[in-house]
Formats: C-alpha cells, structure tokens, sequence
C-alpha cells in the first residue's frame, strides 16, 4: 500500500464514522436510541438489513470459497427469499402491532418471562460470541497483510465501531450503513472487473465462464440429495429456509433493522427487496472469486496465499525444502498456462474430444499443482507448529494487494473495513438492545427513566464492545471463517426458531411446555455437534422440530396431569 | 398504499402479489442457474 491507498483508507473511515456520530446525536430518549425513532424508508432498512449481513467474513471468504470449490456455496442462500416472505406475513405485523423494542419481548405477551429471558439468553451467548469473530476474523486477515499487530488492529475496528454506535445508537448504524453498503459494492464489481480486465485480452466473459465450468467451477446447483452433504440444492432451500426465518426472525441484530422502518409497509418492502437482491449479490461475489481462478490460469498464483506465514517459514531451516517446491510449482504453472490456452482453443473450435483430451491433461496438471501446495503447507506447519495453513481466506486480499492499481487497494481495504464495521455495529447495537429492554429493565430496575435506559443502553453497548474485542483477541481460527459462524449460530438458531414458531402458529403450547422443550432441544443440538456427522445447516431443521414436537408432548402431559388433579 | 391494505391476508392481495412474484424470481434464477451449471461443465 502507497500514500494514496492510506489517505483513501483513512479519509473513508473517518468520514463514516463522523457522519454516524453526527446523524446519530440527540436521541434522548428509548424510542430514539434503540428504534431510530421508526423513520427509517424501505430501502434504507433492506440496505441497512443487507449490510448487517454481509461481514467483513463475506467479502474476504466467499471469493476465496469459489476460487477452491467452486459456486455451489450460493444454494446456500436459496432459503433466504422464502423467509422473507413468510416473516412478512408473520414476524413484521405482529412486532409492530405490538410496538415492541426487541423479538424476545413478544415471548413474554404469548408465553412467560422465563421463556423470554431464556430466548434472550440464547441470542446473547450466540451473538455474543459471534461479535468477538466479525471483529476477530478481519483483524486477523488485515493485521497479516497490512503487518499490524493483532490486538491492535482488533481495538482499532471495535473503536472505530464503538464511537457512532454508542453514540448514535439504532439511527446511526441504519444510516452509515446505507453507505457502507454502497462502498462496499462499488468495491467488489471494481476488483471483479479489474480481474476480468487482467485476463489475456481475447478472453471473453464467456469463455471465462466456460473455462471456469470445464475446471468444475460452476457448480452453482446440485440436486442430489445428500444429508451429509454441507451445499445442495436441498440443504439450502429446506435448511436455509430454517436458518433465514431464524435470523430474520429471532435475531434482534436484524430485527432491530427492521423495527426501525416507517411503517408495516416499509419494514416489509426493506425484507422482501433483500429478498430480491440477496442471491444475485452472493452470485456476484462468488464469481468475483471465480474470476480470480480463470485469471490465475494465465497468471502465477502464489504457492501459499497467506504470504506472511510463508516468509515467516522462510526463516527457518525448512526454506531450502519450500524454495525447491516452490520452483517445482512455478515449472508447473508453465505448463498449466499453455495447457489453458489449448483448452480455450479447443472451446473456441467446439471441438468436444479436443475439450475432453484438453481437460483431461489439465486436470492432471492440476492435481499436481495441489500435491504441490499440499506439501508446502505441511512444511510450513512443520516449521510453525500450530500455525494455520488453510490460505483460502487470502486468495482474494492478496490478489488485491498484488494486482489492484493503488487507490483502489485503498479502497479494497476500506471495504473490508466498512463491512466488518457494519455488522459489528448491527450486531452491538442489538446486543445492547435485548441487554437493557429483556434483561436489565425486565428483571433488574423497573423504575427508572427514560434518560436512565438511553444511559445505560450506552454503557452495555460499550460494554458488549470491549467483550467482543476480548473475545477476538482470544479466539482460535476455526477451520473457515465464515462457515464457523455459521455453525455457531446453527447450534442456538434452531431452538430460538422452534420457540417464535410455536409462539406464531401453534396455540396449543404453552410457557412450561416451550421452556423444557427448547432446553432439550438445545441439549441435542449440542450433541449432534460434538458427537455426530450431521450437516451443520441440519441442525436448524433438529433444533426447531425438537422443540415443536417436544412443546406438543410435554403441553399433553401437563394438560393430562391437570385434568387428573381436576 | 394504506396500513389497511396490509392487513388484507388474501394471498392474491396487493402484498399477495409481491410476495408470488419475490418466489417467482427466486424460481427463475435457480432454473438460471441450474441451466449454467449443466451448460458450463
């Protein structure tokens, strides 16, 4: 990174968080600091709803995600839109007929206040731990490539997230989040655009596609059904499904986005446009990686992804060995790039033998290519005990930094920034939120004022802040980043959805039934993770039905018990 | 459009209409895509 790439980097920062700090002053009052005083219009809650989505996690992941297995990854979101549409028939006029501040708080209406702080206990230990890994997983990225200090860089994201959040409140993360989203999005088309512009000029966008499906890239839908498989078509429309109206519905972190809109109308329109533009986004995002694959095909790709681990390797006496493969990889890529250029030949002649024979030979120089890279990690993690050596999380970043014409690495890098930004915030902003209206005004001091909840509604987002940089400071780097997030929200999804879907729609169960089912639930989800093969994106699906079925056992017990005594 | 209207629960209701047709796009990119996937391999 050069001068331009900071100055754009800073002055972008430091304009976002001066204009949340702005826009969010003045809320003096509850309504004010946690709903934004419901004025937000559509499509600043479904940019607000988006931007609390999509993390840091899923700009540096996901492209790195296609450029290794492929497209597939988008079933995932294939649930999403259908969410949508059930949580705007459902979740969006009840929470506003009810004029609540938080999901949990309608527990208490339909159930008790022991379900409710249950509900609340879960989102707070899923989001809790969740917020420490938006801010941990950039940090750890960033700090490699930018050669910060961990910790620092952690303090530094938290910081800049903390001032407008406890500042401003619920209005000044919807605001900066608009923006966000918009630097954000104009950040990623440019780098997918700068990729596709760096692959040799008689590369159509076509035969990028074609090259790409040929390396079976573009495995973007897969219908068998495998419950043991993480992305199919089915485990993204039925699990997604699950996992969406959870979030959606049951997550104070996107809740709170939409309690902010207008009206009915408009809360529904900002979920329903998510809807709408969700899928094609990721679609863009992950072929932005694909994109990154074709162009290492006529370019060297680095052996190992994560460059710093490497040098730091290099200082060992294991160097000798990792330069010797090294050359290996580069004679490789020789003959990788002619063979990819033959293949594109033969897709231009449409020649299918020439396609078959050309693929053939390809992927055998792939596989070698992967031997290659295998080895390499294992000398590596040899030469650094306990180091990491999965480098898929760097592809994108580092083809950033090594190819992205200054200003625009600045750029890059200020969208990473803003993106782990607005989902901290989201995720702060709500923490705060169930702390003070389902916790501390619920069940600890019922009395105060008005000014008292906004004080201390500031205190527990600073709070909840400097927990989750802690957190990240402690936290071990699961085996992917993102697909760790969503195995920890999996584990505590379910259950919350099992509870809000018997508190819709099933009259029967009632607040003991609700409250032993969902600990039930919540036992064998635990289980499955540590004891079993099941999909991750399953145990939505186990978590809800457990506590559904469980609800409507126990409900006939204590009915039956009632009519005995009676 | 009215809060009243959004209390209709007819799902051919104006609501009703938008939420056929959020389906409906979903529908679409998924045989788009499927089309890709079986197309480019």
């Amino acid at each position: 990174m050069n001068s331009i790439d900071w100055i754009i980097l800073f002055v972008t920062l430091a304009l976002i968080v001066t204009y949340g700090t702005l826009k969010g002053r003045g809320s003096k009052n509850i309504d004010g600091y946690l709903l934004g005083n419901k004025s937000l219009p559509w499509w600043n809650v479904c940019l607000s709803i988006m931007a609390t989505q999509a993390s840091a996690i899923t700009f540096l992941s996901t492209p790195g995600q296609a450029y290794e297995d492929g497209m597939r990854f988008l079933q995932f979101y294939f649930g999403l839109p259908l969410a949508m549409v059930i949580l705007s028939v459902t979740a969006v006029p009840l929470y506003h007929k009810l004029k609540v501040y938080t999901a949990y708080e309608y527990l208490e209406t339909r159930f008790d206040l022991k379900t409710r702080s249950l509900a609340a206990f879960f989102f707070l230990m899923l989001r809790g731990l969740s917020v420490g890994i938006t801010i941990y997983a950039p940090s750890l990225i960033l700090s490699t490539i930018l050669d910060w200090n961990i910790n620092l860089t952690t303090i530094f994201i938290g910081s800049l997230v903390m001032i407008y959040t406890v500042t401003g409140g619920t209005k000044a993360v919807s605001m900066t989040q608009k923006y966000q989203l918009t630097i954000i999005m104009a950040g990623m088309i440019i780098a997918g655009l700068t990729a596709f512009y760096k692959l040799p000029k008689d590369i159509s966008f076509a035969e990028a596609f074609q090259l790409a499906g040929i390396m079976g890239k573009m495995n973007l839908v897969d219908v068998s059904f495998d419950l043991t498989e993480r992305y199919n078509i089915w485990s993204g429309l039925i699990g997604g499904l699950f996992l969406f109206m959870s979030y959606f519905g049951a997550d104070q972190s996107q809740v709170g986005r939409y309690l902010g809109g207008k009206s009915v109308t408009e809360s529904r329109l900002g979920l329903l446009f998510n809807g709408l533009l969700k899928v094609p986004m990721q679609f863009i995002i992950l072929y932005i990686g694909i994109l990154v694959f074709v162009f290492y095909q006529f370019h060297q790709a680095p052996v190992f992804h994560n460059q710093s681990l490497k040098d730091k390797a290099m200082q060992t006496e294991h160097a000798m060995a990792i330069s010797a493969l090294e050359s290996e990889y580069n004679q490789v890529f020789a003959n990788k790039r002619d063979e990819a250029e033959n293949l594109i030949d033969a897709i231009r002649k449409d020649d299918p033998m020439l396609i078959e024979q050309s693929r053939k030979t390809f992927e055998s120089i792939q596989a070698s290519e992967k031997q290659i890279r295998s080895k390499v990690k294992e000398q590596i993690a040899t030469a650094l005990p306990g180091s990491n050596t999965l480098d898929k999380d760097y592809v994108f970043i580092t083809f950033v930094m090594a190819y992205l014409p200054h200003g625009l690495i600045g750029l890059l890098m200020a969208v990473v920034f803003m993106a782990a930004m607005s989902s901290t915030a989201s995720e702060l902003n709500a923490l705060a939120s169930t702390t003070t209206v389902d916790i501390y005004k619920r069940s600890i001091k019922k009395d105060g004022d008005d000014y008292h909840y906004v004080k201390s509604s500031k205190w527990f987002t600073a709070g909840w802040a400097i927990f989750g940089m802690l957190f990240a400071s402690i936290a071990n780097q699961a085996e992917n980043l993102i697909q760790f997030v969503n195995i920890v929200g999996s584990i505590f999804y379910g259950t919350i959805l099992g509870i809000f879907l018997s508190a819709f729609y099933l009259k029967y169960i009632k607040s003991n039934a609700i409250f032993f089912a969902a600990i039930v639930a919540e036992s064998i989800i635990v289980y499955c993770y540590f004891f079993t093969e099941v999909a991750f994106l399953l145990y939505n699906i186990i978590g809800c039905l457990v506590v559904v079925v469980l609800g409507f056992i126990f409900q006939f017990i204590e009915n039956q018990k009632t009519k005995k005594a009676s | 459009m009215t809060e009243d209207q959004n209390e209709k629960p007819p799902v051919f209701s104006t609501w009703g209409k938008w939420y056929w047709f959020v389906m409906f796009v979903l529908a679409a990119q998924i045989v788009v895509y499927f089309l890709i996937t079986n197309s480019f391999r």
